[in-house]
């Protein structure tokens, strides 16, 4: 999980993964595209991104295509997100508790 | 049919702390599948050419296709077609890859979804929220006996583009 932090905590990275947002399945040459980078920049990114496997490459023909890979993201969402709204709506169902009782 | 024909359109990545045969059983069994595929059941005749069917949790055939590949335990390719009127028609048939590989201590399982035309990402907006949770669902049940229960909401954007396309819920 600290390689995905990592390897979020970049803002050329998760412009990259934004652009395979948009279109996902794209080549190295489609990525590099109307980029401020250089092309050794990006390979480097995307080698970073895939040892985070939040992006994953296979091969299509003569192509190799690269895809977003959320699955590293949607467990952090499982681990994280789900925990936090439970306790909040434990919270608010204490206070409606609490206000209908007219306790305290 | 010529898979090369058929392009990747979503491609998803985990890693499973298991080996290529456990996770290849948990592909292609009831038992596993209901358990992190939100109940619905695989059933896969275990042969090239056989047939491949999920039923849902209340006992319709969901999905029918046809095995493609078949590399016990470490490829797997079927036809993955949802069984409403017209929808095969109109989007043409989706191919669905397993590849399982060992990775050091880990399996590393990857999931292609094919298609042999552009779709829209309303369209593949199914998959794309379907699959991580199902994935992430079938980790957990292999590394720790349980998978969470997730309730996963109707894919609303989806069932837009389909009646959009005149394509009916049965």
């Amino acid at each position: 999980m600290d390689e995905v932090f990592k390897a979020l905590a970049d803002g050329s990275r998760r412009s990259l993964l934004d652009r395979l947002h948009a279109r996902n399945g794209q080549t190295l040459n489609e990525l590099c595209e109307g980029l401020a980078m250089t092309r050794q920049a990006v390979t480097k990114h995307l080698a970073v991104l895939e040892e985070a496997n939040l992006i994953t490459t296979i091969r299509h023909g003569r192509e190799k295509l690269h895809y977003l890979n959320p699955v590293p993201i949607h467990r952090i969402g499982e681990r994280w997100i789900r925990k936090f709204e439970q306790g909040k709506l434990a919270a608010l169902s204490e206070l409606k508790r609490q206000l209908e009782n007219g306790d305290e | 049919m010529n898979l090369d024909q058929f392009k990747p359109l979503t491609v998803y990545t985990i890693y499973i702390a298991s080996t290529p045969e456990k996770v290849w059983e948990a592909l292609t069994s009831a038992e596993f599948s209901r358990k992190y595929f939100s109940g619905f059941a695989v059933e896969m005749e275990p042969k090239l050419g056989g047939g491949f069917i999920v039923h849902a949790p209340d006992g319709s055939e969901h999905i029918r296709g046809e095995v493609f590949e078949y590399d016990p335990p470490r490829k797997l390719t079927v036809s993955w077609n949802v069984n409403w009127p017209g929808l095969a028609e109109k989007l043409g048939t989706t191919i669905v890859t397993y590849e399982i590989e060992q990775a050091g201590e880990a399996v590393r399982l990857t999931l292609s979804q094919r298609h042999d035309r552009e779709l829209s990402d309303d369209i593949l907006s199914g998959g794309r929220t379907g699959w991580p949770a199902i994935l992430s669902g079938l980790k957990s049940l292999l590394e720790t006996g349980k998978a969470p229960h997730i309730e996963m909401a109707p894919p609303v954007r989806l069932l837009e583009a389909l009646k959009a396309m005149g394509i009916k819920m049965p």
